[in-house]
């Protein structure tokens, strides 16, 4: 357990996704060990999550309807994503593998899991800001749109770790396919995320947690890392342009099929609720199938603005 | 005392070699519980002695301190998590050491205060009025307090430029937690009417709920 722990612990702080690392193809991480920790990283956030509903019935006939919902909610948080993961890895491996990128089944999975283990993390470490707001609170919207603020967070963090780790997967692929330059000897590659000349501004998001560690003076006074020869004179710029272009592809669809997993993540939470449970009614695994996520959300502002 | 008075005056100007020695931490707990106490019991003294209002002068003695750390605790997990995701965990222990040492400093800043809000409670007696006082003390202790603990964060911001942005989200997160704290942990003030209390657990709700409320039903 404390090893998987472990590997989270390096997936976060972007020891695993350094471009050293990735140059095997494939991200080195346990895919069962993580998935444990992110189910429990789930749980943990399932209870804080359900703690509003044993609060709101505390002390009258239904407290028992709030522990129902407090475990319910443990066991949907989990669901939530690992469905969500099921349903959009499917199109993320068929896209993946349509653009030409050269990434295998298990590491799309692998990588998948890694970014749930970034939003569960994330998610999780809120888990005391929502138990605090659920122990005080009796404004049922407000805890829904305080909820729905956190999980939009981790959302986009994991999905910013995930668009980083792909751009730097086909990176890694790109370099090991190049012949080596002579010039440059292999360990500054190392510090191949410094290189603007591949990753382009629009790269330098912020999840990018391998970047800073090269101090800032040693780029200008040793230009060799840049891993851009200077083009041959037959085909080699050409074979440049078109890395580029598969590249700038593969980002697009990347991108596209992140608003795809959002937009299934919040419809799964939708199909899931109730995961904090309104005071007024009665406990039920399921509500009705209606309405959708967006709505509901709009509803729910509404309702607290007014 | 007099070291705890010293390294208080060293904390507000800065001037010790930027707190580096690990025992530092366990001071600067000592400062916020004595320096916050101190502001929490002139606060306390609106309500007077007789009739146990002494009482509110304990309780918000001890409020305050907690008021502070509470919100610490809460909001930790998060910026530790944030700051591993942004790669900058290295820098943790230095970056703690700099938000305890600001809230630190905001303590002390509050507790110069004490005597001023002394003479208020002695000019005025609306209740109202008293509220409002503290919440204007607080504010500037806590405008002092970030100038220390951006001072603190400037070698860090240094190293790494994220420092800055995940400074703004400490203290997004820290005031978004702290302003339903102080909320809830109520009164610290006392009001001269009602028996003194260490939380009004039947008042208990959400700030942001009855601001937004509020704000809807002076617009309507």
């Amino acid at each position: 357990m404390l090893k998987w722990i472990g590997a989270l612990d390096r997936i976060l702080k972007g020891e695993v996704t350094r471009l050293s690392a990735l140059r095997s193809g494939t991200i080195d991480v346990p895919a069962g060990g993580l998935s444990v920790v992110v189910l429990m990283l789930g749980i943990i956030y399932g209870v804080c999550m359900g703690v509003f509903a044993v609060v709101g019935r505390w002390k009258t006939p239904h407290v028992r309807m709030g522990f129902e919902q407090l475990a319910a909610s443990a066991v949907k948080v989990p669901s939530l994503f690992f469905l969500t993961l099921l349903i959009t890895f499917p199109s993320l491996y068929v896209f993946n593998a349509l653009v030409g990128s050269r990434l295998s089944f298990k590491t799309v999975l692998r990588l998948l899991i890694a970014v749930l283990g970034v939003m569960l993390a994330v998610l999780a470490s809120f888990g005391t800001i929502i138990v605090f707001f659920s122990v005080c609170t009796t404004s049922y919207p407000f805890m829904l749109v305080l909820n729905v603020i956190m999980f939009s967070i981790s959302g986009l963090l994991g999905l910013g770790f995930l668009l980083q780790t792909l751009h730097r997967l086909s990176m890694a692929q790109e370099l090991n396919l190049r012949p080596q330059p002579i010039s440059a000897p292999p360990a500054p590659v190392v510090t191949v995320p410094s290189a603007p000349a591949v990753a382009g501004p629009a790269e330098k998001s912020a999840a990018d947690p391998a970047a800073p560690q090269a101090p800032p003076a040693a780029a200008p006074s040793n230009p060799a890392p840049l891993p851009l020869p200077n083009p041959r004179p037959s085909g080699g710029a050409l074979d440049w342009l078109d890395d580029q272009a598969v590249s700038r592809n593969v980002r697009l669809v990347f991108r596209l099929w992140l608003i795809l997993f959002a937009i299934v993540g919040a419809q799964m939470g939708w199909v899931l609720r109730p995961f904090i449970g309104n005071p007024a009614l009665p406990f039920t695994l399921f509500r009705p199938r209606q309405s959708n996520f967006f709505e509901a959300v709009y509803r729910a502002l509404h309702h607290l603005f007014s | 005392m007099k070291t705890l008075i010293l390294r208080a005056d060293g904390l507000l100007r800065g001037s010790s070699p930027a707190i580096a020695l690990p025992t530092r931490r366990r001071h600067l707990l000592l400062i916020l519980a004595i320096f916050g106490g101190a502001y929490g019991a002139a606060m306390g003294t609106f309500s007077g002695l007789a009739g146990g209002h002494w009482l509110q002068i304990i309780y918000s003695a001890l409020k305050v301190p907690l008021l502070l750390a509470a919100t610490f605790v809460l909001s930790l997990p998060s910026f530790f998590v944030l700051n591993t995701i942004l790669g900058v965990r290295a820098d943790f222990g230095e970056a703690l050491r700099a938000l305890i040492a600001g809230q630190a400093a905001l303590t002390v800043v509050l507790c110069a205060f004490a005597p001023i809000t002394l003479l208020w409670y002695a000019s005025s007696s609306d209740y109202d009025q008293a509220i409002l006082f503290n919440a204007l003390m607080f504010g500037g202790a806590s405008f002092a307090g970030q100038q220390v603990l951006r001072r603190l964060y400037r070698p860090l911001v240094k190293r790494h430029p994220r420092h800055r942005q995940l400074l703004i989200v400490w203290l997004m997160i820290y005031a978004f937690v702290g302003i339903q704290m102080g909320w809830v942990l109520r009164p610290f003030v006392g009001n001269p009417d009602a028996a003194p209390q260490f939380l009004r657990a039947e008042m208990w709700g959400n700030a942001y709920v009855v601001v937004i409320k509020r704000a809807a039903a002076a617009l309507r």
